[in-house]
């Protein structure tokens, strides 16, 4: 991609945003997601339940002043129509984000996808585990990880 | 500008019809203007900002010894890193780089200070793991609950005194006050309230999660949904409660020193047993092991208990 728009997300409001890394002073855009602030998404609301709840202003404030750190447009309303439309405005021949955890965000990818190229970037890990990892309870997990871990503790630098 | 402005980083793209603003005078102009783009939005903002620098200080702050000793007391020295974490202004990876680096530097005091520090980041990795792994369902049981009752006992709505934070409990009112208004809570008041909620109303642990993804900083369906599913027992060998010693121990006492029920009434004091009897339907696999499993229940004889700083990132925990 020679002139792609960064989508930030909001698992990634930080320097460590690998989109952010990798093509820094690229237009980016972050978007307000309505659904998902109305309570209408599995990210806030109980998909089974019967009554969807807003999101309180307290996590939209806590977002916002995470947003005024990052050089990123903001915007509110369908995130994958919001991102297009910044790309076609940009002129962009892609668009790149970071993975994310929630099943919205490869959801608005693929949306995305319908139009442009997207990359999607990984961000650092907290440890890598080669191979499926044992999820049934957490010592199965720690089992593996710790080690993992803390051979960067001794390995890695001061 | 005053120095109470707030002023987003410059860009170096043009502004386009329908950007949100990047400037505002004070966070009383922010709030207002939040107010008018999100109109269902309920409350006011949360005295804990958002942003690189707050979640800076934090990490400096960080005592990674202090941690160890005193992180289940309400007032005791953790993080508060969690929303933080929650929206990636600080990755996992940036927290344990911080840690590994304080435990480094002299008088540090090396691995050991540090395990339960990276342990507890290390619930928030497995939560995520698990979220990806489970996607939206997520938001179902993922065991059977282990409380002799049918999940059909359970309502499905939250109750309005609840909602309301007038339930009468000063401890359970002081939690859900605190929720409203500043959107974190200390891990261990979550996992009392999802107990509460879940065990003494028998309510549904969905309300209770999304009614704490509505309020919570640091709110996703990981450490939120999970949380609550281990406290119901649908992620765990036996279902998460407390009596009236653990809350008063690890509150300071505070709470029942004002409450009304104190002296008569209040639902949580008993002991162990009597509460397991009052809350939980003779089930033969919660009772087996009985003495080691209340032992583990009870974090002041098991000496580990919840208090994580992500979102009720994990409750108690077992060997």
């Amino acid at each position: 991609m020679q002139r792609p728009i960064l989508w930030i997300h909001g698992e990634a409001l930080g320097p460590a945003n690998p989109a952010l890394q990798a093509y820094p002073g690229r237009p980016a855009v972050f978007v307000f997601d309505a659904a998902l602030l109305a309570g209408c998404s599995p990210t806030t609301g109980d998909p089974a339940g019967a009554a969807p709840q807003a999101v309180s202003l307290k996590r939209i404030g806590f977002l916002y002043e995470c947003l005024l750190d990052l050089p990123v447009s903001l915007r509110h309303g369908d995130v994958a129509a919001e991102v297009l439309a910044f790309a076609r405005a940009h002129g962009a021949d892609g668009i790149v984000t970071s993975a994310g955890t929630d099943p919205r965000v490869e959801a608005i990818c693929q949306a995305l996808e319908q139009e442009l190229p997207v990359e999607v970037l990984a961000p650092e890990p907290f440890v890598e585990l080669d191979g499926p990892v044992d999820l049934g309870r957490f010592s199965r997990y720690w089992r593996r990880a710790e080690a993992a871990v803390w051979r960067r503790f001794t390995s890695g630098p001061a | 500008m005053a120095p109470d402005s707030l002023a987003g980083v410059a860009l170096a793209w043009a502004d386009q019809p329908g950007d949100l603003p990047r400037q505002f005078e004070s966070r009383q102009a922010l709030e207002a203007e939040l107010r008018r783009l999100f109109p269902a939005a309920e409350g006011p903002l949360s005295p804990i900002r958002g942003g690189r620098r707050q979640a800076e200080a934090l990490l400096d702050r960080i005592q990674p010894a202090r941690y160890a000793k005193g992180r289940n007391f309400l007032d005791g020295p953790v993080t508060r890193l969690s929303p933080y974490i929650r929206h990636g202004v600080l990755s996992l990876a940036d927290v344990r780089d911080a840690v590994f680096a304080k435990l480094q530097a002299p008088g540090g005091g090396g691995r050991q200070v540090g395990e339960k520090l990276i342990n507890e980041l290390g619930w928030r990795d497995f939560w995520q793991r698990l979220w990806q792994q489970l996607g939206d369902g997520i938001w179902r049981d993922q065991e059977e609950l282990k409380t002799g009752h049918h999940p059909g006992a359970y309502a499905a709505e939250l109750p309005a005194d609840v909602a309301e934070g007038r339930t009468g409990l000063a401890c359970m009112d002081g939690f859900i006050a605190e929720l409203h208004a500043t959107g974190w809570l200390h891990n261990h008041a979550r996992m009392w309230l999802a107990a509460y909620l879940v065990h003494w109303r028998r309510i549904r642990w969905q309300a209770g999660a999304q009614w704490f993804l509505r309020h919570l900083l640091d709110g996703d369906p990981a450490s939120n949904n999970l949380s609550w599913q281990w406290v119901a027992s649908s992620f765990s060998h036996k279902p998460y409660f407390f009596n009236r010693g653990n809350l008063e121990r690890y509150s300071g006492g505070t709470f029942c020193r004002n409450c009304p029920l104190s002296e008569q009434g209040c639902p949580f004091d008993a002991s162990y047993e009597q509460l397991e009897a009052e809350l939980f339907a003779p089930m033969p696999s919660i009772r087996a092991g009985n003495d080691r499993s209340r032992e583990r229940r009870d974090p002041r004889r098991s000496g580990s208990s919840p208090g994580p700083s992500a979102a009720l990132s994990r409750p108690a925990r077992r060997p």
